[in-house]
């Protein structure tokens, strides 16, 4: 309420100005020789001094920010205590003292006996705000909305009732018990509603219940001087202020035992409190821990350790599932490794090993009898995660009943915090071993790279235009080319079955394979016989690769040996991809369908049965196009391929291009076609188109 | 991929539905590497609904043919579609293998 903050200093200043009003009041009431110098105040100026006072010194104390400090509630009870409680008991029970040692009948210093009272009225009514707000404090520690509006009702009446008392307007009997009845029960409500009291240790009970009482004492202090003072014969003060300030007393000191109470019979709570505490710091620790752990050993140490500690377990190991069927013991705890391996097999014959199983009278099993180990309750606990069991974790206790439903679900929560962990480190470990071969893939590829020639062959013969794209970082699609004396020139394409890291190891055969071969035989008696043709060579490569390739895979290839000399090629086609040729004279695209099979399908010599040589005399805007199935079979969005049909289209209307425009064209219909579309297979297109001769030649 | 058979005394007929990849082709290759599958004198592989084979798929084929032939089993391929005829005849498989258009054609062989 910002508009009371704003009043504070005014409040202030009514409360002091209220005070010494009841004090020059008291005094001219109490000292005769005043009142015959000044005259008498008549009673109503005490009371409303009195009631101005109290409303003033409520008010302030209400409007002063929460006393309490996060959750220091015994500190906050300690300066209420050290504060106005010992400054009020001390008043109070000096004058007490006083009074009780001094006759009644002696003489005594009225003057002296005004100012006493008249402090310590202030003292005990500051006292009282101060211990009614603070109990506010606790009242509302995470309280409902429901609390919180109930207090004010509470509030309202309680100063109705005290201010009633104090202005002595007569209620009728059965009205006022009732106020003060709804205000007991009122107060019984609010103590019942303290949370505040959970949040204590068993010592921080104990200091609370200690403070409590002592401030128990000094409100009992404050009602004995009010009770003993109304009676002096001094006091000639207005009966409604001493009943006001009894009842005041009366109700504090009651709240304040209900508020004892509420701390003495939470007292034997406090072991399970701390135990819960425990068991969730102990969860924290471990969960930070656990993360800390470099290696699974490290992990399992620490989940062995906490589910001990926690649990309070007097014997446990923990099994680990090794490599093998058994399982590898990883840590124990006051049992031999013997007695470990009889409950396992027992358990075992209960098929118990490995679910959570609790049980809190193992000598009622004739078997845990046998082992005469003297425990009582047992628990097992599977490490398990969605896909595997990492082990199972067994606590033991001496008594019987000991353990509960909660220790189980705190060992659950552990144990899937250790898997967690576990797995976490496996993924890391994997992760690692991923980049390494992703490391290696990358070398891998750029080895593979080197291996496709960068400089295509150039003479005025022809172009070449060229594309590989692998599916994969290394793929089975390969073409090479060499020149050879007299002219010509050999190209080889050919496409590995299978993809990645096998098909680019036979690629890499091939690619030697192509080598070796072309070499010129000093033997041979003529030119021909120098070089290999294209079926001879198939068939020496056939032969070659039948021990290095594995049963399922082939290879399809073909050489090309270009004769640019004499204006002709031969080749021959081992199961590869059908040539795309355009030739000029004709003006007409078709594919060269010759037979012919693929390596490493028959892997014996009547391979050479089985493949052929194919003649022909290009002219000059011939072009010629080879490629491997990853470009035909490129698949568009409705799943259809891009088809041989598709390609000779491309080359008829691109045929008068160059070579690596042809190219260009042909590649760009393709990506065209099948965009969006993952690519299934590596791709390779070779575009050569033969030129017109050399004019020196013709001279 | 679903393979389905089907044998007489001394014909075994799968009938493949679907695409012969990379993938399928190991359930192909079990069907294959059976034991019992040698006791027949034929084995006769509908290609009606094979809408589809890679290399992986000719590959499974190409490893049983030795085999077979050692054993006097015949593989008989019937009601090829078009562009799987193709994939064969490219890589020279027609010439190797025994291709014909219909079931019976296959079985009267």
């Amino acid at each position: 309420m910002p508009f009371l903050q704003k009043l504070k200093p005014a409040i202030l200043a009514l409360t002091v100005l209220s005070w010494l009003a009841l004090l020059i009041s008291t005094l001219l009431h109490t000292d005769a020789a005043m009142a015959t110098r000044f005259g008498v105040l008549p009673d109503w100026v005490t009371l409303a001094a009195q009631a101005t006072f109290a409303v003033g010194v409520f008010m302030y104390q209400r409007e002063r920010p929460h006393p309490l400090r996060g959750t220091d509630f015994v500190g906050l009870l300690r300066r209420l205590l050290l504060g106005p409680g010992l400054l009020a008991a001390a008043g109070l029970g000096l004058h007490l003292l006083e009074r009780l040692l001094q006759p009644a009948t002696a003489a005594s210093n009225p003057a002296f006996f005004a100012v006493a009272y008249t402090i310590n009225v202030g003292l005990f009514v500051v006292f009282v705000a101060y211990t009614t707000y603070t109990w506010r404090s606790l009242v509302f520690f995470r309280a409902s909305p429901t609390i919180r509006s109930n207090w004010l009702w509470f509030e309202l009446l309680l100063g109705g009732t005290l201010l009633l008392r104090l202005l002595n307007w007569p209620l009728p009997a059965p009205l006022a018990y009732g106020m003060v009845g709804a205000l007991a029960v009122f107060g019984i409500y609010l103590s019942s509603n303290q949370k505040w009291v959970a949040y204590l240790n068993r010592r921080q009970k104990w200091e609370a219940g200690f403070l409590q009482l002592s401030l128990l004492l000094c409100l009992t202090v404050g009602a004995t001087y009010f009770l003993r003072i109304a009676q002096d014969p001094l006091l000639v003060a207005p009966k409604p202020q001493a009943a006001f300030l009894l009842l005041m007393a009366g109700l504090a000191a009651f709240y304040a035992l209900m508020a004892l109470l509420v701390t003495l019979f939470n007292l034997p709570t406090a072991g399970i409190f701390e135990q819960k505490r425990e068991e969730i710091l102990s969860l924290q620790r471990l969960s930070q821990l656990i993360q800390k752990g470099q290696d699974e050993q490290e992990v399992y140490d620490m989940l062995f350790d906490a589910a001990v500690e926690t649990v309070e377990a007097d014997a446990a190991w923990l099994d680990v599932d090794g490599e093998g069927r058994e399982p590898v013991l990883s840590k124990s705890l006051n049992l031999r490794t013997e007695d470990i391996s009889a409950i396992r097999s027992l358990l075992a014959d209960y098929n118990l090993g490995h679910i959570e199983y609790l049980n809190n009278d193992l000598p009622n099993s004739s078997g845990f009898r046998d082992l005469d180990l003297r425990l009582g309750s047992l628990i097992v606990m599977p490490l398990r995660s969605a896909k595997r069991q990492y082990g199972s974790l067994y606590m033991l206790k001496e008594q019987t009943q000991g353990f509960d439903r909660e220790n189980l679900g705190i060992l659950q929560t552990f144990t899937t915090q250790t898997v967690l962990s576990i797995e976490n480190l496996h993924l890391m470990a994997s992760s690692l071993q991923n980049e390494r071969v992703q490391e290696e893939l990358k070398i891998a590829s750029s080895v593979q790279d080197s291996l496709i020639p960068k400089n295509l062959p150039i003479d005025d013969w022809f172009e070449i235009g060229s594309h590989a794209a692998a599916a994969k970082e290394v793929g089975g699609d390969f073409y090479d080319f060499l020149h050879l004396p007299g002219k010509r020139l050999a190209i080889l394409i050919g496409d590995v079955s299978g993809k990645g890291i096998t098909a680019a190891f036979h690629m890499a055969q091939m690619k030697g394979i192509f080598h070796a071969l072309m070499q010129e035989n000093p033997l041979a008696k003529d030119d021909r016989e120098k070089f290999p043709v294209p079926s001879k060579f198939m068939s020496m490569a056939n032969r070659a690769l039948t021990h290095c390739l594995e049963k399922s895979s082939f290879i399809t290839a073909a050489l090309y040996i270009i004769d640019y000399e004499h204006g002709g090629f031969v080749f021959a086609r081992a199961g590869h991809c059908h040539t795309l040729y355009y030739h000029s004279i004709k003006e007409e695209v078709s594919y060269f369908h010759t037979a012919g099979l693929g390596l490493g399908i028959i892997r014996n010599d009547s391979y050479e049965k089985h493949i052929k040589n194919q003649f022909y005399d290009y002219n000059p805007g011939d072009v010629m196009v080879i490629y491997t199935d990853g470009i035909v079979e490129a698949r568009g969005a409705d799943q259809e391929e891009y088809g041989e049909d598709r390609l000779k289209q491309m080359l008829e209307r691109n045929y008068y291009l160059e070579a690596n425009e042809i190219k260009q064209q042909i590649l760009h219909d393709l990506n065209e076609f099948s965009a969006g579309q993952p690519m299934h297979d590596d791709q390779t297109l070779l575009v050569i188109k033969f030129k017109t001769a050399q004019p020196e030649i013709l001279s | 991929m679903k393979i389905t058979q089907q044998s007489t005394e001394n014909t075994l007929i799968l009938s493949l539905d679907g695409e012969l990849d990379a993938s399928s082709s190991v359930l192909l290759d079990t069907e294959l590497t059976k034991p019992e599958v040698l006791n027949y004198q034929k084995v006769l592989i509908n290609c009606q609904r094979l809408n589809y084979i890679s290399s992986a798929g000719l590959g499974v084929f190409i490893s049983h043919l030795q085999q077979f032939q050692d054993a006097d089993v015949k593989l008989i391929f019937f009601n090829m579609q078009e562009k799987v005829h193709n994939v064969f005849e490219i890589l020279g498989l027609d010439a190797l293998m025994t291709i014909v258009p219909s079931e019976a054609e296959a079985t009267a062989i």
